[in-house]
């Protein structure tokens, strides 16, 4: 089970690199925003599964709450700043 | 630009739902610092990321009305004024600065729950402090930038051009 567990934390390291890659190379603003939330539901999704292997999923889950809450500020944030600018 | 109000539904829902929420989760993280990761510093900021929620969807002058920047700076100080003054108590009580197990005196209970409360209260002084100065710090922030652009228009329109005017 927990090699499992291993298994689907390195995949999801993996699939951070592509969306990466669309927040540098991304054509529009809107493609970076939606991928830096992606990045940040992928990191909490990953801290989640490591406190799991670790045997301490009630510690990590706290600090993917908060990694959650800014995470949603941040896209809050970028959103009005580019909502303000309309050149999306 | 950031001073302006978020006319948004989905933005000020969600918002005025989640502030009470994150305000509680930001009592926890202080509160149990103890046994999780968090603290003083941890619940300060997320209270603080409270207030930034409310600042940027219902704009800069709500969120100035709900807690100014004067009162801002008063539990800035007033959370050094806990912090110091537990010290400072303890210090009077016969013990070194912050040395809580001479509480037990003043509050009666057994000497580890003495020093439990006693790292609970300079928990609670450096979280308003980090609070208070945090919001003081963006608010400021976002002063500055609409104080600037006030100064020379001129200027920023004839560099800029057509995004600075449609961005008004």
């Amino acid at each position: 089970m927990k090699s499992f567990f291993l298994a689907v934390d390195i995949f999801l390291c993996l699939m951070v690199f592509l969306c990466l890659y669309r927040v540098v190379f991304g054509p529009t603003l809107g493609d970076r925003i939606v991928a830096t939330g992606a990045i940040g539901t992928k990191t909490l999704t990953i801290l989640v599964i490591i406190g799991f292997l670790y045997g301490r999923v009630e510690m990590f889950l706290d600090i993917s709450l908060s990694y959650a809450l800014l995470n949603f500020i941040g896209t809050l944030a970028a959103s009005k700043y580019f909502e303000a600018k309309r050149e999306i | 630009m950031l001073r302006q109000k978020y006319e948004d539904v989905i933005a000020q829902t969600s918002v005025r739902i989640m502030v009470p929420f994150v305000q509680l989760y930001a009592l926890y993280v202080l509160a149990h610092g103890h046994y999780s990761p968090g603290g003083g510093f941890q619940g300060g900021v997320i209270l603080a990321a409270a207030l930034v929620l409310i600042f940027l969807v219902y704009g800069y002058d709500d969120a100035l009305d709900r807690l100014s920047l004067g009162t801002a700076g008063r539990l800035c100080s007033i959370g050094v004024l806990i912090y110091a003054g537990i010290g400072f108590i303890c210090l009077l009580l016969g013990g070194n600065f912050l040395d809580y197990s001479r509480l037990v005196s003043i509050l009666h209970v057994a000497p580890p729950k003495a020093r439990s409360l006693g790292i609970l209260g300079i928990e609670t002084g450096v979280a308003l402090t980090v609070m208070a100065a945090m919001y003081s710090i963006i608010m400021d922030v976002a002063n500055s930038e609409t104080n600037n652009n006030k100064g020379d228009t001129a200027a920023d329109e004839n560099q800029t051009g057509e995004i600075c005017s449609s961005g008004k």
